[in-house]
């Protein structure tokens, strides 16, 4: 990720980019998963690592081959999610979930290369599933969002779950 | 104690649907089978240094594993047992002593209780520390790496425990120098199932494969997935074996010796490197087990709760929380000889088709909650469900241990894990508990080593 500035964008590059986070959003709460592909540069790196909970003070080392991740995909592996969901064949979508995303707590600041801006915002996934089970999950994300052409592209997403445990059977969501 | 021998058919091929949800069910098996098993605890290589410590589950029993200063392993309860706080709140990690967050009493790394605060002014010096020191899990041994625990001292040994599954365990666990690895930190899933029916799904169900991760097999249609197809159109059986009767022990084998990783993109490089150690490999296991189950795509089941596989790469535990509920803990695997860019692609591979995330793991949390959640209603519980599938269809195989199934899609396996469950839960102990390898490698010695 690139390092913290503070600067802001103009006011309307400011504002394109916020209302490209809601955007983003609602097209992935429709399940919208070609037109949320284009919002993303052909570069991206879509990150969410796993934790685990460690005492403060714990300085052993780390596990061999790093710690993982559930989900370090490229933009090619993204699209394997996306057919995968698309192909009318994940019966766990079917009758469909709602989904309803919350972007919250959005900042944006100018990132050190021209044309490009670090984005922090919390993310909250409402799904309502089969009869009537409800899940919350929430995430920090740290973006990295890059103008291409007129509009934002995401480039890099980490995103931080706050679930040491995954509390639902299945993550067929995007952050 | 209830016998709960009705709840499953005298050949395992039927068990009645109250086993899933009834809460005296799962009382009993929490006495006498996370109370009587051998259980895994962990992996050697994820606690290396003295010190080290991991926390982890027997049954509902909260257990802190720690690596002595003499590098052997101690498991202890992990509760206080001054007022039974939960004694260490972290996942793992390294630590010299384990301090109590209530009142301050704190254990050695050996479980010995060290510090007791105002020991003199308000205990008069008269407590005896040596009567509170932390709880220890009866017994704790280890085969090649992997560690487990066990509550009854009255069990056989881990040895006897495994029995012959030993002989198909080394094909992961000692194929090549150095053994096995775990990669990366424990991805845990909490899913709304009985703990019995993951591991059905794994031990023996081959044929929810090509219909329930249909979507996910379209997605990787360019990846060669042994032979199943989307929507379970057909199924190429040739060269796949359901291997039981091995104390609730089982395997399901494809015998090809590469198609675990042929469902790998761009696997040129694993390739290779399965064809540049078979030789070692043969040396050291024999040509049955180098040529045929090595590379192959195995699925490992350690009765009770203990699942791992080979050639997809994922290794799991299911941890009981209630009878509706399970905490899943996956980790990649790999061999330690393995180069690091091999095992990176494991790792890569494993959370994209298996981790929280997966491809197909994903499709698999629904059906095992309907499942459970099915077997809840006062009429339902009382219907059976069946694994009848392929019955009378199996026998056996020189030099291979156990009874055996062709292919991997038949209910073989569960009808031995069912009946091993049944003996578990009628027997009063463990010596009432039917010990059985079928076609002991013992019996076929000349064979088994012929290869
Ligand atoms: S409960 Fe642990 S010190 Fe009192
Ligand atoms: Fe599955």
């Amino acid at each position: 990720m690139p390092a913290e500035t503070h600067a802001l964008l103009s006011i309307d590059q400011h504002l394109a980019l916020t209302q490209t986070l809601y955007r983003e959003a609602r097209l992935l709460d429709e399940e919208r998963y070609a037109d949320w592909l284009e919002l993303l540069a052909d570069d991206v790196h879509y990150r969410m690592p796993l934790t685990a909970r460690r005492f403060r003070a714990d300085r052993s080392a780390a596990l061999a081959e790093g710690p993982g991740y559930v989900f370090d995909d490229d933009k090619g592996r993204l699209g394997l999610r996306v057919q995968r969901l698309e192909s009318g064949l994940v019966w766990a979508e079917d009758p469909r979930n709602r989904v309803r995303r919350i972007v919250s707590n959005v900042e944006i600041y100018r990132a050190e290369t021209d044309g490009e801006a670090t984005v922090h915002s919390v993310i909250e996934v409402h799904r309502s599933r089969i009869d009537a089970q409800q899940r919350r999950l929430t995430a920090g994300r740290t973006d990295l969002w890059r103008l291409e052409g007129g509009s934002w592209r995401l480039v890099q997403r980490l995103i931080q779950f706050d679930h040491p445990v995954v509390i639902d059977s299945n993550l067929n969501v995007f952050f | 104690m209830t016998d709960y021998a009705g709840l499953v058919s005298a050949a395992g091929a039927m068990q009645r649907r109250q086993m899933y949800a009834d809460p005296a069910v799962y009382e009993q098996e929490l006495e006498r089978i996370f109370g009587r098993c051998w259980l895994f605890l962990v992996h050697e290589s994820q606690i290396p240094q003295p010190g080290d410590f991991f926390r982890t589950f027997m049954g509902e029993d909260d257990v802190l594993v720690v690596r002595q200063k003499d590098r052997s392993i101690k498991a202890f309860l992990n509760t206080c047992t001054h007022r039974g706080n939960r004694l260490c709140r972290a996942d793992r990690g390294n630590a010299k002593a384990f301090a109590c967050n209530y009142h301050g009493w704190a254990f050695g790394a050996d479980g010995a209780l060290v510090n007791v605060p105002l020991e003199k002014d308000a205990y008069f010096s008269e407590i005896d520390k040596s009567r509170f020191g932390l709880v220890e899990v009866e017994q704790v041994a280890s085969y090649k790496g992997l560690v487990f625990g066990c509550f009854d001292r009255g069990a056989p040994s881990l040895a006897d425990y495994l029995g012959d599954m030993k002989w198909y365990l080394d094909v992961w666990l000692d194929a090549l120098p150095g053994g096995s690895v775990l990669l990366g930190e424990a991805q845990k899933v909490e899913i709304p199932t009985n703990w019995k029916l993951p591991v059905e799904n794994v031990c023996g169900d081959g044929y929810h494969l090509g219909w329930a991760h249909a979507g996910a097999m379209k997605a990787v249609q360019s990846m060669d997935f042994s032979g199943f197809t989307v929507g379970n159109a057909s199924v190429d059986l040739e060269g796949g074996l359901s291997i039981a009767g091995l104390n609730g022990h089982s395997l399901l084998a494809t015998l090809d010796g590469v198609s675990g990783y042929s469902f790998y993109p761009d696997n040129g490089d694993i390739m290779r490197w399965l064809e540049a150690n078979r030789p070692t490999v043969i040396e050291r296991l024999g040509r049955v087990r180098g040529e045929k189950f090595w590379g192959s795509q195995l699925n490992f089941t350690i009765f009770p709760n203990l699942q791992f596989l080979p050639g997809l790469n994922w290794f799991r535990v299911y941890h009981p929380k209630g009878p509706g509920r399970i905490e899943q803990w996956t980790w990649a695997m790999a061999e330690q000889a393995m180069p690091e860019a091999i095992k990176q692609r494991i790792l890569d591979n494993q959370l994209l088709t298996f981790g929280p995330a997966g491809l197909f793991d994903n499709d698999d949390g629904d059906n095992l909650a309907a499942c459970t959640e099915q077997s809840r209603g006062w009429r339902t519980r009382q219907m059976d469900v069946y694994t009848n599938m392929a019955q009378g269809h199996s026998g056996r195989r020189p030099g291979l241990p156990g009874d055996i199934a062709v292919g991997v899609v038949s209910e073989h396996n569960q009808r031995y894990f069912y009946r091993r469950w049944q003996e578990h839960m009628a027997a009063a102990d463990w010596r009432a508990v039917p010990q059985y390898n079928l076609n002991s490698l013992h019996a076929a010695e000349g064979l088994a080593h012929a290869g």
